[in-house]
């Protein structure tokens, strides 16, 4: 009786079985690094409608960041400011900084009409999870915590994950990223010499009385 | 050889041999395999078709849940789970009864398992199939279902180990895996009787790819006995886990009804009958029209019937002391949830359906004409389904309709999606069963041929006139003359059938580069085999190997080989399973995300158990299906024996005895010789 497959076969199906195993290795780690949000979300950097520059503010100028997003101690939500706020320092008919220039046409525009500039929206949480900007800052949780060195972009990119997992680190192990709550919006904030971030975070976790919660309620409500 | 006490002529109780009437290697491998090689008879597509049309309903029905909403099944508070988990239990159930047969029957040495076994083992693949739907869809959001598994995600949550339903995906999936593995090891021989047997090109690709280079090589049986030893026994304690662990998704809740420590040996009991009940459902008509009775005998449904006997009357008991504890118990909740169920509720009628037809009905198993007219059988096996389906909706359905709370009492109605999709699973039961009989051999040929009366060699032989008598000439029982009728056994071949063309002295192998691989020989028999093999290897041969269809016992030890080392791999699979799942739970439960459940300490362990039991099992499977195939070297498509005209004899009839040319003794011309002079016939040199 003839054979029925051919003296290469053994040797190709053993290469095809240490190509699969390379190839199934390949998709695993390729789906982990590009469909987890440290790859979906981080680095999005969109065009904003009004080229405005967080590092001249922010960065070079020194401005708070509370200054246009007034309402992040009192308030879930930062708020983006409204544009009434360019215009106390960009408005022509008075303080006139670079009251004319065509960059801030959108801007001049909006107050004109009462519109808002519609700017690109950069952080999003899914709408099931509760986020609270006001409990954090309060709890000396800094902006650059979340946002990144903003105070060095020209344009606001997605900084951090923002997904639960890294969510939970911090809630699970607050102390390294505490500060100060008058250093809050200080994105350049080092501790000071001869101590570590832990053991401020640790002092200031007592008397602010930080206590992340770690149960699902807290953000899933 | 010496008669043993059980084997003389005048023996009063002469033993009935497993297959009747006269079977042979070479017969009973036909019988088998024909059934896949011819034409399927006129009621096959009729069959077929109207199963797929099912399945195509349940798809339709799956569909609609997924595209639409949980919302369109009947399940709704109080009763969240009705027709979906009902159904899941009903085919785990039925999946019991293929690994009871295939490992606990095993483990007790009970051969007529041989007859029944693949069959089974099938209907256990399949029914879990069937169960395993429901946990995927009855979450409603389908893409979400690998959730369940514990894969590491970006919300770095994990799922709870000490959770009843987290063991059941365990459980279920191990189960699974292990059965699949179970049941395609046992089909590796037989997969490979059916590529030799295969006259066209596609049947030959197909299951020479399938059956990954067997060619019944003792080196391979040694490894291979060894390794269905060790399924068998992770089979063992695995099965019975399997729907205890289903049990424990109910037993672990507070609901009366539900809140029991009977549950687990009832549920095993109870997956153990109505198993038995859908193999018989699905044999007997199988057996009748493939006219298989002379292997799956009357005796075997007897056997069978004995079993659903026992365990409906375990089932019966379970469901009788549960009334009577909930009365017992003074426990005002459980005892108005078991009053409701079987005196005065909406569902007293499915409590008493339940108990016709698994306590009630089965009694007629008492009765031996019950038990071997098949027609009647099937009759009975009818009504232990619907009873069993029954009993798990009673549990399901009734228990939550009717819990503590008047306030939150109600009733359940299924909607026409509950219907569809459970016909669905019947249909894709039968489609899978029907596609089974159609494609693959659906009785453990090889493991048939070793027990039949000439794979015995100190079965003695009585002249036809006295077969199966006493020493007074009568039939001691009814039982031995049916199996007399059947004619007496066929004695084994002494002589190796000849073959139409002389095999040529040096075999050409395609490809080869002139050096020679061995030399080979033909024997007619097991015993023949076994004499040579000794003879060879007492004549200083060292690189020896004997080809049979089936292990001839004592081979091993005759070609110079001792038990295989496989049970040290299966070990190492157990130990690392067992490390894995240690580390897993108390790493994610106790450190990485610490949660208290159920008031226990972060490092309470006794809840792990489960999910540590079922990973060591299914790591030690695993390992000790990827030690068989690399001990044994599989695959292995090509062998230059495959060029030998009478070789594919080897997984049919024929046995076969080889030396290898690495042999230091060995030289082309004295080894066929010596070959010849030890009895072999067909002897050739064969090139590399």
């Amino acid at each position: 009786m003839p054979a029925i497959f051919s003296r290469a076969l053994d040797g190709h199906v053993r290469q095809a079985g240490i190509g699969l195993v390379v190839a199934v290795v390949l998709v695993v780690v390729g789906w982990y690094y590009y469909a987890l949000p440290s790859y979906t979300r981080v680095g999005y950097t969109p065009e904003q409608p009004v080229p405005f520059s967080h590092e001249l503010h922010a960065g070079k100028l020194g401005m708070d960041c509370a200054y246009c997003h007034q309402s992040v101690f009192e308030s879930p939500h930062a708020t983006v400011p409204t544009s009434r706020t360019c215009m106390n320092c960009h408005d022509p008919k008075k303080a006139n900084v670079k009251g004319n220039s065509p960059l801030l046409a959108p801007v001049r525009a909006s107050v004109d009409t009462g519109k808002p500039v519609e700017w690109v929206r950069v952080h999003k949480l899914p709408e099931y999870s509760y986020f609270n900007h006001a409990v954090h800052v309060n709890k000396g949780v800094s902006c650059v915590s979340c946002h990144g060195q903003v105070n060095e972009m020209k344009v606001v990119r997605h900084d951090k994950e923002l997904s639960m997992g890294w969510c939970l680190k911090c809630h699970n192990d607050p102390h390294e990223h505490l500060r100060p709550v008058s250093e809050v919006t200080n994105l350049t904030w080092k501790p000071a010499e001869g101590k570590t971030a832990h053991e401020i975070g640790a002092g200031l976790a007592r008397d602010l009385k930080v206590k992340a919660p770690m149960n699902c309620q807290a953000c899933h409500r | 050889m010496t008669p043993t006490p059980h084997d003389t002529p005048h023996d009063p109780l002469p033993r009935i041999p497993l297959v009747w009437g006269p079977a042979d290697y070479e017969s009973v491998s036909a019988q088998i395999s024909e059934i896949t090689e011819k034409p399927q008879p006129y009621w096959w597509w009729p069959a077929f078709l109207i199963s797929a049309a099912l399945l195509c309903g349940g798809i339709l029905a799956a569909t609609y849940l997924i595209s639409t909403g949980i919302g369109v099944w009947g399940s709704n508070v109080p009763v969240a789970w009705a027709f979906d988990i009902t159904n899941f239990v009903f085919w785990i159930g039925i999946g019991h009864a293929g690994t009871l047969i295939s490992a606990i029957l095993f483990l007790f040495r009970q051969k007529w398992r041989t007859s029944i076994n693949r069959f089974s083992e099938a209907m256990t693949i399949f029914a879990v199939i069937c169960a395993g739907i429901y946990p995927g869809i009855h979450v409603g959001r389908f893409w979400y279902a690998w959730f369940m598994f514990p894969l590491p995600n970006a919300n770095h949550i994990f799922q709870n180990f000490r959770s009843a339903l987290l063991w059941d995906l365990f459980a279920v999936s191990t189960y699974f895996t292990i059965s699949l593995i179970f049941w395609y090891v046992g089909l590796i021989p037989d997969l490979a009787t059916l590529r030799d047997r295969a006259k066209s090109r596609t049947r030959q690709v197909i299951f020479g790819f399938l059956a990954l280079g067997w060619r019944g090589s003792t080196r391979h049986w040694r490894h291979y006995e060894v390794a269905y030893l060790m399924f068998a026994g992770l089979s063992t304690p695995l099965v019975l886990s399997v729907h205890s662990v289903v049990s424990f998704d109910f037993a672990t809740s507070l609901i009366p009804g539900w809140h029991t420590t009977i549950f687990p040996p009832y549920f095993v009991a109870g997956a153990i009958f109505g198993g038995f009940a859908m193999v018989l459902q699905c044999m007997i008509p199988a057996r009748a029209v493939y006219k298989l009775e002379n292997v799956v005998t009357i005796k075997h449904i007897d056997v069978m019937c004995k079993f659903i006997l026992a365990t409906g009357t375990i089932v019966g008991y379970a469901y009788c002391m549960e009334l009577f504890i909930a009365w017992f118990s003074g426990n005002p909740y459980e005892w108005q949830t078991f009053k409701n169920r079987a005196f005065d509720g909406d569902y007293t009628w499915a409590y008493w359906v339940m108990m016709t037809c698994n306590l009630i009905i089965p009694q007629v198993f008492w009765f031996k004409w019950c038990r071997q007219t098949p027609w009647f059988v099937l009759i009975v096996v009818t009504f232990v389904n619907v009873g069993m389906w029954y009993e798990r909706f009673v549990i399901i359905v009734q228990s939550l309709h009717h819990d503590f709370l008047p306030g939150s009492w109600g009733q359940f109605h299924p909607t026409w999606v509950d219907w569809l999709q459970m016909i669905g699973d019947f249909g894709l039961f039968f489609t899978f069963t029907l596609l089974f009989i159609r494609l693959l051999p659906m009785v453990a040929v090889a493991e048939v041929k070793g027990v039949l009366p000439m794979a015995n060699p100190h079965y003695h032989y009585v002249p036809d006139g006295q077969y199966l008598k006493g020493e007074n000439g009568e039939y001691p029982t009814a039982d031995h003359a049916l199996a007399a009728a059947m004619g007496p056994p066929s004695r084994p071949l002494t002589e190796v059938r000849s073959h139409p063309e002389p095999v040529p002295a040096l075999v050409r192998t395609p490809g080869s580069d002139g050096t020679l691989w061995g030399a080979v020989a033909e024997f007619a028999n097991g015993e023949q085999l076994l004499d040579a093999a000794k003879k060879t290897v007492a004549a200083g041969y060292g690189r020896v190997d004997a080809w049979t269809p089936f292990y001839v016992h004592g081979m091993k030890e005759a070609i110079g080989r001792t038990r295989s080392r496989l049970p040290l791999f299966t070990l190492a699979g157990g130990l690392t399973g067992l490390a894995s799942a240690v580390t897993l739970v108390f790493y994610l439960m106790a450190y990485y995300y610490p949660t208290i459940v159920g008031g226990k300490e972060y490092r309470s362990w006794e809840a792990f158990v489960p999910v540590m039991f079922e990973m060591t099992i299914l790591f030690a499977g695993l390992f000790t299906l990827f030690s068989l195939i690399g001990l044994c070297g599989l695959p292995k498509f090509f062998h230059p024996l495959d060029s030998h005209p009478t070789f594919n004899r080897s997984t049919q009839a024929g046995f076969f005895l080889s030396i290898e040319a690495r042999d230091p003794k060995f030289s082309a011309d004295e080894t066929r010789a010596f070959l010849e002079s030890i009895g072999g016939k067909h002897v050739a040199v064969v090139e590399a």
